[in-house]
């Protein structure tokens, strides 16, 4: 009982062979190992048939000991334990499937998020690409021939968003209309051209887009004019002058500093 | 759901599955199958030996066999399955050693039938030595179940105990002489034991 460490040293060193083991020195190992093949087991047991004796006993008893150990296993004990893996594999598909779809709510959020982002923002990165793209796309709109005319009060009505006004009018107004400018309100307004109608536009001063100061296609012409508050940009078809209409506008805008 | 979980099929099934993934996770329930089946009763039994509790070798066993799962992809020889599990299961053990700690000293497990006996002096005296096994302090008891139930030799209980293989002699020694010593005190014993 009163096992330590430093009682272990009265051990006979089994794997040291002594030529001769005394009694004492053979029942300790025999029995630590009663099947031990050791030379000097050998030796021992072939020189004294007690010993031989010795051994042959405690391997029967090895015998009963091991029966006794060999307790009866619960029957059912293999199939709980492959239906506790199966659950526990379960559990682990079960937060892996979780983390798909939290992926796939992820993704589907993001792709929400570019698709808001490309419908509502700047596909065009300069003024005067997006003033072009926003003349044709309201080319059907407005026609020269249009008799509706919109007042100069009306006009500066809507001007005073800008914080600007007109002192006289600019020509037959078509059409004075708040619209999206690439995102930001704007005022567009469609005047009488010589051939076609001439679009302004008043813009707020952002950064996203590039000012350009004269763009044109095959088809029309456009300049744009940085004011300090805003940016008012010209497009009319090619037989316009740009520089007349820009000397007007110069001419009547005034700024109020608000 | 379903079209993110490529994995989550039955085992019968995963076989017919091509994906690399799933092949690779038939493999790793094959071999599990295969050491739960061969490796189950010796661990049970070891389990038994190391708690005398038969509820609590049974716990022990699935709590062991539950980390073996997790861990499997480590286990590269197969030979060295057994020893690799037994370790397992001995800090499992300890484990649940630091989680509660009760009297080991009192038990009772009577209960035990073996079934297998075929008389009824067998299970007797089967039952009588299990006691004094029971009995043996642990230190002496763990040795010996490893080498006559394990059938492992002195120098492999000494590196999976984790001491020198005199302590591991000494140990055996002291163990079988101590159920000797009972043996010789209880005379009416001698008649089952030796004949």
């Amino acid at each position: 009982m009163n096992d330590n460490h430093t009682s272990d040293s009265d051990m006979p060193k089994v794997d040291n062979p002594t030529k001769k083991m005394d009694d004492l020195q053979y029942r300790r190992s025999i029995y630590a190992d009663p099947t031990s093949q050791d030379d000097d087991i050998i030796a021992a047991q072939n020189a004294d048939p007690a010993k031989k004796q010795l051994a042959h006993e405690l391997c029967l008893f090895d015998e009963k000991l091991k029966q006794a150990m060999n307790v009866p296993v619960p029957e059912d004990l293999y199939n709980k334990l492959l239906l506790r893996q199966t659950l526990a594999s379960h559990q682990q598909e079960k937060r892996k499937s979780r983390v798909h779809l939290a992926l796939a709510a992820s993704v589907a959020i993001i792709a929400g998020l570019v698709v808001n982002y490309l419908q509502f923002s700047n596909s065009y990165t300069n003024l005067g690409d997006y003033a072009l793209a926003h003349v044709y796309h309201e080319e059907n709109e407005f026609y020269n021939d249009d008799n509706n005319r919109v007042s100069l009060t009306s006009l500066n009505k809507k001007m005073t968003t800008f914080n600007a006004s007109f002192s006289g009018s600019l020509g037959e107004l078509i059409s004075a209309d708040y619209c999206r400018f690439d995102g930001m309100k704007s005022l567009h307004l469609v005047f009488k051209g010589l051939t076609d109608t001439v679009a302004i536009f008043v813009v707020p001063k952002e950064e996203h887009l590039a000012f350009t100061k004269k763009f044109s296609d095959n088809k029309l012409q456009g300049e744009s004019l940085g004011f300090k508050q805003a940016n008012i940009i010209i497009v009319a078809d090619k037989n316009e002058s740009l520089a007349l209409w820009q000397r007007n506008i110069n001419e009547k805008i005034s700024w109020s500093n608000k | 759901m379903k079209k993110f979980g490529n994995k989550k099929t039955p085992p019968q099934v995963l076989n017919t599955e091509p994906s690399k993934n799933s092949s690779s996770m038939a493999t790793k329930q094959v071999r599990y199958e295969a050491l739960v089946k061969a490796l189950h009763g010796d661990l049970y039994r070891y389990a038994y030996w190391l708690t005398h509790e038969k509820q609590v070798a049974e716990d022990l066993v699935q709590e062991t066999f539950l980390r073996a799962w997790r861990a499997l992809d480590s286990l590269k020889d197969e030979k060295a399955a057994k020893s690799w599990l037994i370790t397992i299961l001995r800090r499992e053990n300890a484990r649940r050693f630091e989680r509660k700690r009760f009297d080991m000293s009192e038990y009772e497990e009577a209960s035990i039938m073996d079934t297998k006996s075929t008389t009824t002096e067998q299970v007797i005296e089967n039952q009588w030595l299990r006691d004094k096994i029971a009995q043996l302090p642990p230190e002496y008891s763990e040795p010996l179940v490893l080498q006559v139930l394990g059938g492992y030799s002195g120098e492999d209980i000494a590196n999976m105990l984790n001491l020198n293989k005199n302590t591991v002699m000494t140990r055996l020694f002291r163990a079988r002489n101590q159920l000797k010593d009972a043996l010789e005190k209880e005379p009416e014993k001698m008649r089952f034991l030796h004949e």
